[in-house]
């Protein structure tokens, strides 16, 4: 039974329960402490000036949660958290705001959540349903739905959060030709560039993530950023092991020398322990665990009407 | 009261600075469309990604069978028609069979199907072997759940297959289990390669979920720079990336690889001779718009100059 | 444990395909399903946040197992288990492509509220004949279209007799098939490539607005970009090799050679540490809306 790891990649599973256990940790600490401290993020500062602008200039705030083709995954719960804190400001400024959906689970959760919000705020009244939007699935459609709707609305300020493609330039520099001030961040890193080119503000990579954190303050959000951070150095700690131990597991050796000593006849040359090539070193071995093909597991075998029919499936 | 023109004001660095949109998007258009008329050949010298890819799918053995995830759709088809079409061309020309899925839109099995009669066409009436469906090449279509049909691939391939049906020629669709195409393949570990065609994030689901067959990936050009640090770590075994990766491929498939002669190409991992496909039809998107290429590059070098002198000479007149 | 493992052999959970008892176990399931959706709506608010964290935790809690739970090694069709806890592992693996197959169905009743939402908004602002009703027409009216011309070319070809259909030169096309590829191929594929090339514009018009030498690490960006984008065009790197060829040193400077480094030695360790942070962050964000941590709303 215990060969079945090999197939798996033990080590990996360590490292990510590990990290799991870190974050939970931080989770539990983070209760008893008050006033943690988090770096400033400027996309989020701007929040505020971006929405009390929007209602000084009278015109909507758009916000897009990005586009996904799964089901509603946690960059999009983590854009609509986000969208959550500008809507309630913007509920309080009575400014209107739009929320433009590429996915129907996710049109479905924002509008709840949004809708929350407002009820929160005792402001139910001010919340139209159509504030939230379905726009549609397929990808260059959504971005021409939503370039449209930023042009017809003339949108003063414009939010992108959360997985974005090809269209993240089209939107933003939509968003750009009206004067909104825009505040966006993709987990894409690909569009990143792109956005930090459009963009009056920018997060990037795990400012994100911890957008929420820095937003609310909530203690389970701080406590598990912490432990992200934590997370952080443990893997550069693991950078800096490979480095060294593939430094010396490396130091003088390699398959040029022994093929150079099998030439010459250095018989007693090869007797010594073969020097390493990349893929023989330990970290090596550990994170990248080649799946053994050749090992033979006596297993009993099933009686034929214990075998499994061919299952049905629809056409392509 | 006289109204004066803001315009005429405005000092040369202040007019480079503000050079109207319509203009430079005029200038774009003629410059990427006129090449498109007039091709010419450019040098090129192929990165070492697109090196091994070549190399790797060269050395496939006839009558091996390859994995091709294609997600990929038209509004991509500058970079991965071409990508599809080169790949498409070497294993025919070595009569690799290859088995096509998708798992990022519903589009892109028909377009995938389109190219594949095109390239095969193409093949026949250069007089070689025409590729036939359900016979040389299977398409087993689109899967919504993207994650999870990784997953089965990787755990379970037949169960991704079982059931399925795809048109012979001219003939009514058959279940995919009877093809020859998949005449010994019982796990996606039986496959030489998975190699992913992509414009998007389906190269990230592929790899944290397929572990048991060596990788390629086809992606855009803007997927390059992520897509180096897979290579850079040895988790795939090649790259194409964008038109410039297309034109790599073309260029190798007319040179070949450490071949003398005036266009000689070498690799610097490897000395090994691969001849490529001289006097055959190599060239294709690649060669078509990898001038467009240049030129839109040059406008972009040339408006981000124009740019900064611009500012330059504002803030030299302000100082 | 045969529960999902709709492959085994025939069980309570499965019945022969297109037989009277599979139609009578969908109905009961219909009707069971119903049952449970009405008791939800019953259900005092505060016992229904323990319902969503018990389906949310055990919905996630078999991809966790199945990712951390050993894989049988080597598995051949015929084989059974050797024990309980192997039993397991087999079970995940058999269990995995069903559970795939559960998520796509979820996935295609959810296309049914997108397009609920659509009709919605755009049937009430032609119904009341808002601000620009007439694009709301053009929609419904496209939707509509597209998916008659669809269904009905699909069927067709479905027909043994239409067999040539599929292969090239409109052999036995009908006015479905023509008004089905002029449709997509005509319509769809070129305006979603018309919207794909208006980046290029875009990109032009961003890079001339935003690279400019403003700041020290502003001058450095742009420079690295320019030596990135002169790599990319074969003609300027073909006409710098040959001026700095044949010099040892200066081999170095080959245009091909600085953009490889820029690329081994900046970019990729950046995109690396970004991907590391990233990945992290992700983790914890499904560790939290796994447990149900999240507090979702934003509230402060």
């Amino acid at each position: 039974m215990g060969q079945n790891y090999l197939d798996n990649g033990w080590i990996s599973i360590l490292i990510t329960l590990f990290m799991v256990t870190v974050v939970l940790f931080n989770i539990l600490r983070a209760h008893g402490v008050k006033d943690l401290f988090i770096r400033r993020i400027a996309g989020l500062n701007a929040i505020d000036e971006a929405v009390g602008r929007a209602t000084e200039m009278g015109r909507p705030v758009l916000m897009v949660p990005g586009l996904t083709d799964t089901a509603v995954n946690a960059k999009t719960m983590q854009a609509i958290n986000i969208f959550a804190h500008v809507s309630r400001i913007a509920a309080r400024f009575a400014n209107p705001i739009l929320v433009c959906c590429y996915n129907a689970s996710t049109f479905t959760v924002a509008q709840e959540i949004i809708r929350d919000v407002y009820q929160e705020e005792g402001l139910i009244d001010r919340y139209d349903v159509d504030s939230v939007r379905f726009i549609s699935d397929r990808q260059f459609a959504f971005a021409a739905g939503v370039a449209g709707l930023i042009l017809r609305e003339q949108a003063a300020a414009t939010f992108f959060m959360g997985e974005f493609y090809a269209e993240s330039l089209i939107l933003a520099e939509t968003a750009n030709s009206v004067g909104a001030i825009q505040v966006a961040s993709s987990t894409e890193l690909t569009q990143t560039p792109f956005f930090i080119a459009a963009c009056d503000y920018v997060l990037i990579g795990d400012e994100f993530y911890a957008a929420s954190a820095f937003l609310t303050r909530q203690p389970v959000l701080v406590g598990s950023l912490i432990g992200q951070d934590w997370c952080k150095l443990a893997i550069a700690w693991l950078i800096v092991m490979g480095v060294v131990s593939n430094s010396i597991q490396l130091k003088g050796g390699s398959s040029n020398k022994v093929t150079q000593a099998w030439k010459e006849g250095k018989v007693d040359q090869l007797k010594k322990p073969r020097p390493f090539n990349m893929g023989d070193t330990t970290m090596s071995r550990w994170l990248n665990p080649d799946p053994a093909k050749d090992i033979k597991i006596e297993r009993p075998k099933l009686s034929p009407d214990e075998m499994p029919p061919k299952g049905s499936g629809g056409d392509n | 009261m006289a109204i004066t023109d803001p315009a005429a004001n405005k000092s040369l660095g202040e007019k480079l600075q503000s050079v109207p949109k319509p203009v430079l998007y005029l200038v774009l258009f003629m410059l990427a469309a006129i090449p498109l008329f007039f091709p010419v050949k450019l040098p090129n010298k192929p990165i070492d990604a697109s090196v091994e890819m070549f190399t790797n799918v060269m050395a496939l053995p006839e009558g091996s069978t390859v994995l091709v995830e294609s997600d990929w759709t038209n509004s991509t088809r500058g970079e991965s028609m071409g990508e599809m079409e080169a790949l498409l061309r070497i294993l025919m020309r070595k009569k690799v069979k290859f088995v096509v899925y998708t798992i990022a839109d519903p589009q892109a099995p028909q377009v995938s199907r389109d190219t594949i009669r095109k390239i095969a066409d193409e093949e026949a009436k250069a007089g070689r072997y025409r590729y036939k469906p359900f016979e040389d090449y299977l398409v087993l279509g689109y899967y919504p759940n993207g994650e999870g049909t990784a997953s089965a691939i990787n755990n379970k391939f037949v169960s991704i297959v079982s059931g399925k049906k795809d048109w012979p020629e001219n003939s009514a669709p058959r279940d995919v289990s009877l093809s020859p195409v998949l005449k010994g393949i019982k796990s996606v570990a039986d496959f030489k390669y998975l190699i992913v065609v992509t414009a998007s994030s389906t190269t990230n689901t592929v790899l944290e979920r397929i572990t048991k067959v060596p990788m390629m990936f086809m992606v855009t050009g803007v997927m390059v720079p992520e897509t180096t640090t897979y290579y850079a770590s040895g988790q795939i075994k090649g790259f194409c990336g964008g038109v410039k990766g297309v034109y790599d491929l073309e260029t190798l498939m007319e040179n070949g690889l450490n071949v003398e002669g005036p266009n000689k190409i070498v690799s610097e991992k490897s000395t090994e001779v691969i001849p490529g496909f001289p006097g055959m039809q190599n060239t294709g998107k690649g060669m078509a718009y990898y001038p467009s290429l240049h030129f839109a590059l040059f406008l972009l070098i040339l408006a981000v100059v124009t740019g900064n002198v611009g500012m330059f000479l504002a803030k030299r007149k302000g100082a | 444990m045969e529960l999902l493992a709709q492959l085994a052999p025939k069980t309570f959970w499965n019945a022969q395909n297109g037989s009277g008892e599979l139609f009578i176990k969908i109905i009961l399931g219909l009707l069971v399903s119903t049952g449970i959706v009405v008791a939800l709506f019953k259900t005092p608010n505060q016992l229904r946040r323990w319902v969503i964290t018990a389906v949310t935790f055990f919905s996630g809690l078999f991809y966790v197992l199945f990712w951390i739970y050993p894989t049988p090694i080597n598995r051949q069709p015929d084989e059974a288990p050797r024990n309980v806890l192997e039993g397991f592992s087999f079970w995940l693996s058999d269990a995995q492509p069903v559970v795939a197959d559960l998520t796509n169905i979820i996935a295609a009743f959810l296309i049914g509220l997108g397009i609920y939402s659509l009709l919605r908004v755009h049937l009430g602002r032609i119904g009341k004949q808002q601000r620009d009703w007439q694009f709301s027409v053009v929609l419904i009216a496209g939707m509509v279209i597209m998916v008659i011309f669809g269904y009905v070319d699909w069927y067709m070809r479905l027909d043994p007799a239409n067999a040539k259909m599929a292969g090239s030169g409109y052999v036995g096309w009908t006015f479905w098939q023509f008004g089905r590829d002029l449709l997509f191929n005509g319509l769809l594929q070129n305006m979603d490539a018309g919207m794909f090339s208006i980046v290029a514009f875009y990109i032009l018009s961003a890079a001339y607005r935003a690279f400019r030498a403003r700041s020290v690490e502003a001058t450095i960006l742009l420079v690295t970009a320019l030596i990135v984008m002169l790599s990319l065009m074969g003609l300027i790197e073909y006409f710098w090799a040959q001026g700095v060829d044949g010099m040892h040193l200066s081999n170095n400077f080959k245009l091909d050679n600085v953009a490889r480094w820029l690329r081994a030695n900046v970019q990729t360790p950046a995109i690396r540490g970004i991907d590391f942070g990233v990945g992290i962050g992700l983790l914890s964000m499904g560790v939290r809306l796994w447990l149900n941590l999240e507090k979702t709303g934003g509230s402060n």
